[in-house]
């Protein structure tokens, strides 16, 4: 017998999801006659800020070049930036200000799981549809949230099983060593790793730890040594990264050495020098920020002449291109959404996404049920000359 | 086996010469002034982007690019002496302490902002291409880190002890009134300390950065160099070599024979067992002041 209790309790919830649901369609706020008001939130400083000024930088290149084609259905985009400072209170801080006080329609960001994971219940709880095109954790799309988008990367969940995969492929011995870093991120993705490892079964599989400050590996290299794996996947941040791999080829493990995304940057060869030669690092997209494809060379060449002062610091970077092809699909949705633009209308549009191309990164589907744009990626590898290729095969999560 | 052994001993050293190198710049800065620098990892950062910056952007040399890092970073320890410390002169002990973690924050996002979060490659100085020995790897540029952390930490030993102006430096730092009575004045001192350590600190960094990579946080490996300093008893210059090289090579044994998860957990409570025991540091004597 059904309860009066559950009755009501039924009908509550059915009441909030009509006002949920009627507050995103009649929610136009940041939208008037002519202007689409974005917010862009990023780690503008602190240790993050090499993916919050590649948010502001792709985000403020597409945005600018649409305004100059004419803008979306008849309205000019304009943005404002919030730094998030690469801290968790800062980003709520910020996601407020730009919700509460500067009333924007949609938010570019934030730019990192530091700071998003924390900033997850508060997205969530707002009308505002939040379009994210870097950070990896994969909190932040499953479960899927109404309002939260990500397109281009590869989540830390997807990308640990893409790895599995291909050194299982790789791996003659049936043995792979897993070199991660102390933190989250490390253990995330080792964990990630490893369960796919013994998902597929057959291999053998050792663990040693770092931290993201040392600058000697040799203990857990000679360990990794003794227990005969021919694969090393390294997760961990870049400068760490490259030590282990220098040390790992002057010591002379013989192991092919597999990195994350983090280490797939273009002047990662530069910093770790002819040691990173024949290394093999996972990468979200097929395309190279110093690639020839007319696409990012169109793209490379409007960078460099409008961020001199970024091409100075051999930009851009998998970070600033990941960011560019994310406004590119938020303005495609913005698009699609009409020129009776409100908030449930460009959800929906987004939704609709399928294989949408930039050639930038990986094409971006949503769905109703599906908030991750990208769930593929590719290898690279970097040559004798310390430039890199992407092996030809895609590898997908799905 | 004894070629790991070897190999761990050696890498450990290697290391540990890296967390002496900060030691040094600490232990000096504290003798000296007997202020605790929080920012020497920042001045060692910016040391380094003053090298790359020369190289990169001015198109200079290594050797004259190294030239040009240490005499700005000299110039960088002028400043925040005649700036920041000295109208602090005068203030609790704790106020300069702060400012030296706000001179550190400021030169972090001030580089940042102007060269970029991202890595730097930074050249070696010698080659890294390792000899192999026995089963042991001995690579030239990393032996390069313990050489200069030695001839720094004997020529510093000299200077303190066998030069007029060294001896200076201690006795105005000891009893600064004192030494204004007998003709030493103490602000010159100490600004000499400041622009002495900020060049240390730049020398320290361009040894350093090509083994650990460039980037704006590098300063935070000082935290290493404190433990270090600690260990050697953070006033004396012999103490803080040993110290450092004794948690390199601790760590290296400890990441090998335990745990790569345990060897920070070893490491300091080692550290921790080794101030309870001995609170001065292994190679500081207790002062007695006589009142």
């Amino acid at each position: 017998m059904v309860t009066r209790r559950e009755i009501l309790k039924v009908a509550g919830g059915a009441m909030v999801l009509v006002a949920t649901k009627s507050a995103y369609a009649a929610d136009a706020t940041g939208v008037t006659d002519d202007k689409i008001k974005i917010g862009i939130l990023g780690d503008l400083t602190g240790h993050a800020a090499h993916w919050g000024t590649g948010n502001l930088a792709g985000g403020t290149l597409a945005f600018e070049e649409i305004n100059a084609a004419g803008g979306i259905n008849g309205r000019k985009l304009e943005w404002i930036s919030v730094d998030s400072e690469s801290s968790a209170p800062k980003g709520i801080a910020g996601f407020k200000r730009l919700v509460d006080q500067e009333k924007v329609f949609a938010i570019f960001g934030p730019t990192s799981s530091a700071v998003g994971v924390p900033l997850l219940k508060t997205m969530s709880s707002s009308s505002v549809p939040i379009f994210i095109p870097t950070f990896s954790s994969p909190l932040i799309t499953n479960p899927p949230v109404k309002n939260i988008f990500r397109s281009g990367t590869l989540n830390d969940a997807d990308q640990g099983r893409i790895i599995a995969d291909y050194v299982a492929s790789i791996s003659k011995k049936h043995s792979v060593a897993i070199m991660r870093q102390s933190d989250e991120y490390g253990k995330n993705g080792a964990t990630n790793v490893g369960n796919r490892l013994k998902e597929i079964g057959n291999i053998k599989i050792s663990e040693e730890q770092f931290n993201a400050s040392d600058t000697d590996f040799t203990s857990q290299l000679l360990r990794i040594r003794e227990s005969d794996a021919d694969i090393m996947v390294v997760y961990g941040y870049p400068a760490p990264s490259a030590i282990v791999m220098r040390q790992a080829k002057q010591l002379g493990l013989p192991v092919q050495i597999v990195g994350s995304t983090a280490t797939a940057s273009r002047t990662y060869a530069a910093t770790v020098g002819k040691e990173a030669v024949g290394t093999r690092s996972m990468t979200t997209t097929r395309y190279l920020p110093e690639g020839d494809s007319p696409e990012i060379v169109k793209f490379r060449k409007a960078f460099e002449a409008r961020f001199p002062e970024l091409a100075r610091q051999t930009r851009p970077e998998a970070t600033d291109q990941l960011a560019y092809h994310g406004a590119k699909t938020l303005i495609e949705g913005l698009r699609r959404a009409g020129r009776d633009l409100n908030r449930e209308g460009l959800i929906k549009a987004l939704e609709g996404l399928k294989d949408f191309e930039t050639g930038i990164a990986e094409p971006t589907t949503f769905g109703p049920d599906r908030r991750e744009g990208n769930r593929s990626g590719f290898v690279l590898e970097i040559k004798e000359d310390l430039s890199r290729t992407v092996l030809p095969k895609a590898y997908s999560a799905i | 086996m004894v070629s790991t052994f070897i190999q761990l001993l050696l890498s450990g050293a290697i290391a540990g010469s890296v967390y002496a190198l900060l030691a040094i710049g600490l232990v000096l800065i504290h003798n000296g002034t007997g202020v605790v620098n929080f920012g020497f990892g920042d001045q060692l950062m910016v040391g380094v982007y003053i090298l790359v910056f020369a190289q990169q952007f001015l198109g200079l040399a290594l050797p004259p690019a190294i030239l040009v890092a240490v005499i700005v970073s000299g110039l960088l320890g002028l400043a925040i002496q005649s700036l920041v410390m000295m109208p602090l002169r005068n203030r609790p002990v704790l106020i300069p302490i702060v400012a030296t973690i706000a001179i550190g924050a400021a030169l972090r996002e001030g580089v940042r902002a102007f060269m970029g979060p991202n890595p730097w490659p930074v050249p070696f100085l010698l080659s890294t291409s390792p000899y192999r020995i026995g089963g042991i790897s001995i690579v030239p540029s990393d032996l390069a880190i313990l050489g200069t952390a030695i001839v720094i930490m004997a020529c510093l030993y000299v200077f303190f002890e066998f030069t007029r102006y060294g001896q200076a430096i201690l006795a105005a730092c000891a009893n600064p009134t004192g030494a204004l009575i007998v003709g030493i004045p103490a602000g010159t001192t100490t600004t000499g300390i400041w622009v002495l350590s900020s060049m240390l600190a730049a020398i320290a960094g361009i040894v350093i950065a090509p083994l650990t990579t460039l980037t704006p946080d590098i300063g935070l490996i000082a935290i290493k160099g404190f433990a270090a300093a600690v260990l050697g008893g953070f006033a004396s210059l012999p103490g803080a070599v040993v110290g450092g090289i004794l948690l390199g090579i601790i760590e290296a044994l400890a990441g090998y024979y335990i745990s790569s998860a345990m060897k920070d957990i070893v490491s300091y409570a080692i550290l921790i067992g080794v101030i309870v025991l001995l609170p001065s540091g292994l190679f500081n004597r207790v002062s007695v002041r006589k009142v």
